[in-house]
């Protein structure tokens, strides 16, 4: 096949002069004739936000600032480059492990310097040739059209291109975990698996066990795989959730412990190792743990304020008001007028100004962090909320602290995970199971309310139905199950009665709010598939 | 001093990051050298000779980073299905100067559609290593080839030259415990191959590499096996 970089968008991002001349040279060399050159991480994102490039050839190590990985974090996180773009890392680092393991997205292909001409051309070739033999399937994904994608998958599996076949049936297995058939999944991974024992198979193995609730499984299958491929950093991820689901935060700390030993600058990773190891009371871990995000957070594009906030709670919580002040005011010149990071201090102040003594700071404090919550409304995350609440609470306003857990436990009803945060807060100031009441009410209530719509459903009187979840969804707004019963029937009232218009838009609704609001995947895909498959016989019936 | 590093266990982790200081630098030499070269016509063949020197100590220090993160348990292959012939490629590209450098005809035979598993940079920079000593050693000819051969994969890399000194023939390179033979550049070189080849493992079976001077072309024979 003949391939040429002729026409090609390129970027070269490189801080050494020397080499971005001796790239951009080898480029020019292979009769590339678009060349945009960045020294650093922000000048190449800046580029990439301009144009929209077909190769990004972007250094690892870029001085001061993102370094390439951050710079690829970014561009996939805000969509600057998508599937068509060849991403490649470049590196003086020989081991591939070591430098992806920290990396939470994937570059095309990884090179280690120096490389010649010849090298990198036989390289993007060769990507260039599995995206576009790829691209179908690729642009149904972005697309959102998950059934298209597997009928394309399909097509392509069926031609028989034992070249391409791998990787085929490694997406393929993918595919079907996303539309929830973890039995098509599990077939291809055990296949694969019984012609050769690759890591990416048994993994997925375990992630099928993992969805399918048999935690234990799982995890005794990740802890093998780690066993044999300490660098199979993934692998560390699944265990820690899998542990988190079992509620064991001493093992999620210690498997992130391990996993950071060996790549430290994951941020994301660091950002859960901070979180668990709090939660165990390891203050000392925990703080090293904060102060790496902190400082990976900088040029990162999941910093958050929420990270300096987490830093600063854990300084108030050993009475180290000093420090704690000092990280908040740290945290305000990082996140100036960013009405989150302002309702984070002001939230903290409260209690770090009481415990030095200075009631009328803590005062102004309580009064501004309620302005803010009231005026930024919903848009304020479930943590900071919880944190409100507990400062109301130590501050005397119950009425405001009452109001907001009602609203809290109601539209997390289903998120045991966060029930049990809540429960640890009110641990944490003597107020052990305050909410406990309202908890298992809402859940009550909850559970009657799909038990009497699945039974109006099941008496065909959709309209009922629906109308019950509808007043339901008004207490407890984007909750899940709800969301999940709704699209059942409407899909379901799709296909039995005549096909509107109407309700075919307001189906379309429901799956991006359920989307929005984070219905898992694999349950969401289920309901995808059968929609595909209604839309795919109504339009073949005109 | 001395008792400073042992106690704390920073001597290897020093190492490495001094080596990759190095390499840095080196990788920065490469390139102004190249830069220059291109630039003096006449004088081509002493950027070449410098070239292929800085290349070699290149490829010496990514070696012994390698085995530093074996040793630290910092590293694990990864293992995906490949085209053979993609690997060769690799290997050749790596070695295109060298092989224009010295006039040789470098012949390969390898199905298009043969596959194996490996993992692609580890495999493809061992059999650069190797390529790169055949290139030096040989008269004219160096001859790669790919098949599979009961349950293996076989790449040999084959030339006209010479053939292994006696050392090499006798060693035993799976052992990693007999390190005699191990010195100069091309005892390292097939010393951290077999090293990779043994990595690679599946069921009951494990990679190995053999030297030999049994080429069909009549000089040294290197054979790598991969399960």
């Amino acid at each position: 096949m003949s391939f040429s970089l002729t026409g090609k968008n390129i970027l070269i991002v490189e801080d050494n002069p020397v080499f971005r001349k001796a790239m951009r040279d080898m480029l020019y060399g292979l009769q590339a004739d678009i060349v945009t050159e960045a020294d650093n991480g922000i000048a190449a994102i800046n580029a990439m936000t301009k144009s929209t490039f077909d190769i990004v050839l972007c250094d690892y190590n870029l001085g001061q600032g993102k370094n390439g990985q951050q710079v690829l974090e970014e561009a996939r996180h805000r969509k600057l480059i998508d599937y068509r773009c060849v991403f490649v890392l470049i590196s003086a680092e020989q081991s591939a492990s070591a430098v992806l393991g920290a990396m939470d997205s994937k570059p095309d292909d990884y090179l280690t310097k120096p490389f010649n001409a010849q090298q990198l051309l036989s390289r993007l070739t060769k990507h260039f040739v599995r995206k576009n033999y790829l691209v179908s399937i690729e642009k149904s994904l972005a697309k959102g059209d998950l059934a298209q994608a597997i009928r394309h998958c399909d097509a392509l599996l069926e031609v028989g291109d034992k070249k391409m076949q791998m990787q085929l049936l490694k997406t393929r297995a993918e595919l079907a975990i996303s539309a929830g058939d973890f039995d098509k999944a599990r077939q291809i991974y055990q296949d694969v698996l019984a012609q050769r024992e690759l890591p990416w198979a048994r993994m997925g193995l375990g992630v099928i066990d993992f969805q399918n609730n048999n935690i234990e499984q799982a995890i005794a299958g990740f802890q093998s795989l780690v066993a044999d491929n300490p660098m199979l950093m993934e692998c560390y991820d699944w265990l820690g959730k899998a542990y988190e689901a079992l509620d064991q935060f001493t093992q999620v700390e210690n498997v992130l412990q391990q996993a950071l030993q060996l790549s430290p600058q994951s941020i994301l990773r660091q950002k859960k190792l901070a979180e668990a190891a709090d939660k165990n009371g390891n203050l000392e871990a925990a703080e090293k743990a904060y102060k790496s995000v902190v400082k990976l957070g900088k040029h990162s594009v999941h910093g958050s304020c929420a990270d300096f906030a987490g830093l600063a709670k854990l300084y108030a919580k050993t009475n180290a008001t000093d420090e704690a002040l000092k990280t908040l005011a740290a945290m305000r010149q990082e996140y100036a007028n960013q009405p989150e990071a302002e309702l984070r201090a002001s939230t903290l102040e409260v209690d770090v100004f009481k415990a030095q003594g200075k009631d009328e700071l803590s005062q102004k404090a309580l009064q501004k962090t309620l302005e803010l919550c009231e005026s930024l409304g919903n848009k304020v995350p479930k943590d900071a909320q919880l944190d409100v609440v507990k400062t109301c609470l130590l501050s005397d306003e119950h009425g405001i602290a009452e109001e907001m857990l009602h609203d809290l436990i109601h539209a997390n009803i289903d998120d045991e995970q966060f029930l049990n945060d809540l429960r640890r807060m009110q641990s944490d100031i003597g107020m052990h199971n305050h909410s406990e009441i309202l908890i298992q009410k809402t859940k009550q209530a909850l559970i009657a309310t799909n038990n009497k719509g699945v039974a109006l459903y099941k008496q065909g009187r959709f309209k009922e139905a629906l109308d019950l979840f509808e007043q339901a969804i008004q207490t407890m707004p984007d909750n899940k199950t709800i969301i999940v019963n709704m699209l059942k029937i409407m899909i379901h009232d799709l296909k039995v009665n005549e096909f509107c218009e109407e309700k075919n838009q307001r189906t379309i609704n429901l799956f991006k709010k359920a989307k929005q609001i984070g219905v898992d995947q694999h349950k969401l895909g289920i309901l995808q598939m059968e929609y595909a498959k209604l839309r795919h016989s109504q339009l073949a019936k005109h | 001093m001395r008792s400073i590093l042992e106690n704390n266990g920073v001597f290897p982790t020093i190492l490495a990051s001094t080596v990759h200081d190095i390499k840095n630098s080196l990788g920065t030499l490469l390139e102004l050298i190249r830069q220059a070269a291109a630039k003096q016509n006449d004088q081509a063949t002493e950027f070449d000779q410098l070239e292929f020197e800085a290349q070699r100590i290149n490829h010496s220090l990514m070696q012994l980073l390698v085995m530093y993160k074996i040793d630290a348990r910092k590293f694990s292959l990864v293992i995906e299905e490949h085209v053979v012939a993609d690997i060769i490629k690799e290997a050749i590209d790596q070695q295109a100067r060298l092989s224009r450098l010295h006039n040789i005809d470098l012949q390969v035979v390898c199905d298009e559609d043969l596959m194996c598993f490996c993992d692609y940079p580890v495999i493809s920079n061992g059999l650069a290593s190797v390529l790169n000593n055949a290139l030096r050693y040989t008269k004219n000819t160096v001859l790669i080839s790919a098949t599979e051969d009961s349950g293996y994969l076989r790449i040999a890399i084959e030339d006209d030259g010479d053939g292994y000194p006696q050392k090499f023939l006798t060693a035993d390179l799976s052992n990693s415990g007999e390190l005699d033979w191990v010195s100069g550049n091309s005892g390292l070189g097939l010393y951290f191959v077999s090293v990779m080849a043994c990595l690679h493992k599946d069921a009951d079976k494990t990679g190995y590499v053999q030297v030999d001077n049994q080429s069909s072309l009549g000089g040294a024979r290197f054979t790598l096996y991969l399960p």
